[in-house]
């Protein structure tokens, strides 16, 4: 089993945002992670990604409990996410980011870096335009800052920034969401494609269905903070349950 | 830092020095003032204009490297020696400074930096034996490298080549991890977070490296003033380097240096006009004001600075669009509204 997260709840003030939310992720799995607006989905993302840290619950990645480590810990474990907003980060370049996604897996805290100062990172360039911007088309971009891209192309370099960390588990909230249909193709395909290649494990946040059905091995619908379904594509479209609070249908 | 860079630094360097021997004595003095100022913009600019952390301390840090050069110097260590020594107290300063930074953002920590300003203004004057109190500590001139160092013209070359150093170093310094990182946590402390960054971490190199810098700084403004006295280090000090670093363009790499030509020369520039009008009295009261007036117009209108004025008039001349990157820099840009006087 690579995560089990369980039980895993956090209320801000009276609003219990996550509450005892339960996933199972294996290797070379793609779960999909589905609710209406509100249900606690990238809550429970921040949660496994240590950007909040939840009142109860564990998350077991390989055996190591996640929840309680900061971001730069938990990519240094091989955990990374993308984000929902993307940021627009001024004076840095589609490789800089790529570069910056590929350091974090390195530790810091001994002042190592100090010896990038002298070290040569032609060779890392050359890596990351091949095995990751590439396969994103991302390469034509590579050297241009960041902030004259679309929203879209903007997406896909945070998705090559977590991927630049080698990541075993992945965790994207909505990486097709505000994107053309054409992006949102390759950007599923590009998700498709890193599971094949590097069998991680990957957890999916989509409201665009099409997306969720053609990608996603699994999918888990998020109701109110809480798990309410869980199950194939074709069974989650089929169930009346989900259909009633998320697909909107009476 | 490519060939570009320091083709570009070596050039300005020389031209520098150039005018130095040409203008004579008081061409040299100007000169000398002009590069420890660029220096000492380089070094806030890595702070303010990269990593976002807005500092009102730079006065009192650049006084931390007079005194420390300055003693070291009179107990008879070699100059360069005594300005590495000032570059070492001047970062472990401001990493002091930088603490608040670990917990405060933006204006908070900047008004954290204003009371370790008066702090270390208080202690140059209460520091009797290292500093000599209000009086001022007399420097003799040092010896660098075993040559005297009697005059300006002879400072010269030693604040020339530190300036070539410290601004590649930076530029060097942007190209690497640690230097990406200070341009994301500029623009958003949860945005480093999330991605990985170690905020804390990265602010405190940022305030390491920068401090030393400003320590090196500081022991050429000894070397040169043969004083450091504590009215040489006060916040209108820190207002200056300020100035410097958004007149010339905060977050760009010529910016601190432009800034501190700029800002060092416009008021020799009014002394003399002011001198041949007979109205001299009248325009130095006027520098404070104008420098004022300036920060807040390049604030509204190019955040940039003159760097981005002087790019944007290169570029339309050889039919360019200017291109989209020339903006305001996030937390960075949320400067001192002015000069606090
Ligand atoms: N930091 C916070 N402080 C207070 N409330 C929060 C915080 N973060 C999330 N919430 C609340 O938790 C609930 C779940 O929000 P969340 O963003 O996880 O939903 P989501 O499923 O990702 O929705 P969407 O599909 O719109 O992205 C919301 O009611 C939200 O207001
Ligand atoms: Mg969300």
């Amino acid at each position: 089993m690579a995560l089990t997260a369980s039980d895993v709840t956090i209320h801000f003030g009276g609003v219990v945002a996550v509450n005892g939310m339960a996933l199972d992720v294996m290797p070379g799995e793609i779960v999909g992670l589905i609710g209406p607006n509100g249900a606690g989905k990238t809550t429970f993302i921040n949660c496994l990604s240590g950007t909040y840290r939840p009142n109860t619950g564990t998350a077991l990645w390989q055996g190591d409990e996640l929840i309680g480590l900061s971001p730069s810990a938990l990519l240094r474990k091989g955990v990374a996410r993308t984000f929902q907003n993307v940021a627009s980060l001024h004076d840095l370049t589609v490789l800089d980011i790529a570069k910056l996604g590929a350091g974090v897996r390195r530790d810091r805290r001994t002042g190592g870096h100090l010896l990038d100062f002298f070290r040569s990172d032609r060779a890392l360039e050359e890596l990351l335009m091949e095995s990751i911007l590439a396969p994103l088309e991302l390469n034509d971009v590579a050297h241009k800052p960041i902030q004259t891209l679309s929203y879209g192309r903007r997406k896909a370099v945070d998705l090559a920034r977590a991927l630049a960390g080698d990541p075993q588990l992945l965790l994207l909230d909505e990486p097709v969401a505000g994107l053309t249909s054409h992006e949102g193709m390759a950007m599923a395909a590009a998700v498709r494609d890193v599971r094949d290649r590097h069998g991680c494990a990957v957890i999916m946040v989509e409201h665009k269905m099409d997306v969720v059905m053609s990608t996603c091995d699994r999918v888990a619908v998020m109701a109110a903070g809480s798990k309410i379904f869980e199950g194939r594509p074709a069974e989650v479209q089929a169930d009346p349950e989900v259909r009633r609070v998320y697909l909107g249908e009476p | 830092m490519s060939t570009r860079h320091i083709a570009i630094a070596i050039g300005v360097a020389v031209v520098m020095a150039v005018l130095a021997v040409v203008l004579g004595r008081y061409g040299a003095y100007l000169v000398n003032a002009v590069a420890i100022a660029a220096i000492g913009a380089l070094s806030l600019n890595l702070l303010i204009g990269y990593c976002g952390q807005i500092s009102f301390a730079q006065g009192a840090l650049l006084g931390v490297g007079a005194y420390t050069a300055g003693n070291l110097g009179n107990a008879g260590l070699d100059g360069a020696v005594a300005i590495l020594g000032a570059g070492v107290l001047g970062a472990l300063v401001s990493a002091l400074i930088g603490l608040p930074a670990m917990r405060l953002r933006g204006l908070y920590f900047a008004i954290a930096t204003l009371a370790a300003q008066a702090i270390l203004e208080y202690l140059f004057k209460i520091l009797d034996p290292l500093t000599n109190g209000v009086s001022g500590l007399v420097i003799k001139p040092p010896s660098i490298f075993g040559i005297p160092m009697t005059s300006d013209e002879s400072l010269v070359l030693p604040s020339l080549v530190l300036l070539v150093i410290a601004w590649l170093v930076v530029s060097r310094l942007l190209r690497t991890d640690l230097g990406r990182a200070f341009l994301v946590v500029r623009e958003s402390e949860i945005v480093a977070k999330g991605m990985g960054i170690d905020v804390g971490h990265t602010k405190l190199w940022a305030f390491l490296i920068g401090g030393f810098i400003a320590g090196m700084a500081g022991a050429l403004i000894g070397f040169a003033n043969r004083l450091a006295s504590p009215e040489a280090f006060t916040l209108d000090l820190s207002a200056d380097y300020i100035a410097m670093i958004i007149i010339g363009g905060l977050g760009t790499w010529p910016g601190p240096i432009i800034g501190a030509a700029f800002v060092v020369l416009l008021p020799e520039v009014i002394q003399r006009v002011g001198e041949a009008a007979g109205i001299s009295d009248i325009l130095s009261a006027l520098r404070e004001l104008a420098f004022g007036l300036l920060i807040i117009l390049f604030l509204i209108f190019e955040p940039r600075g003159l760097t981005a004025l002087l790019s944007r008039i290169k570029l339309r001349r050889i039919g360019v669009v200017p291109p989209a990157g020339l903006r305001a820099t996030g937390e960075g840009s949320q400067s001192p509204e002015g000069r606090s006087r």
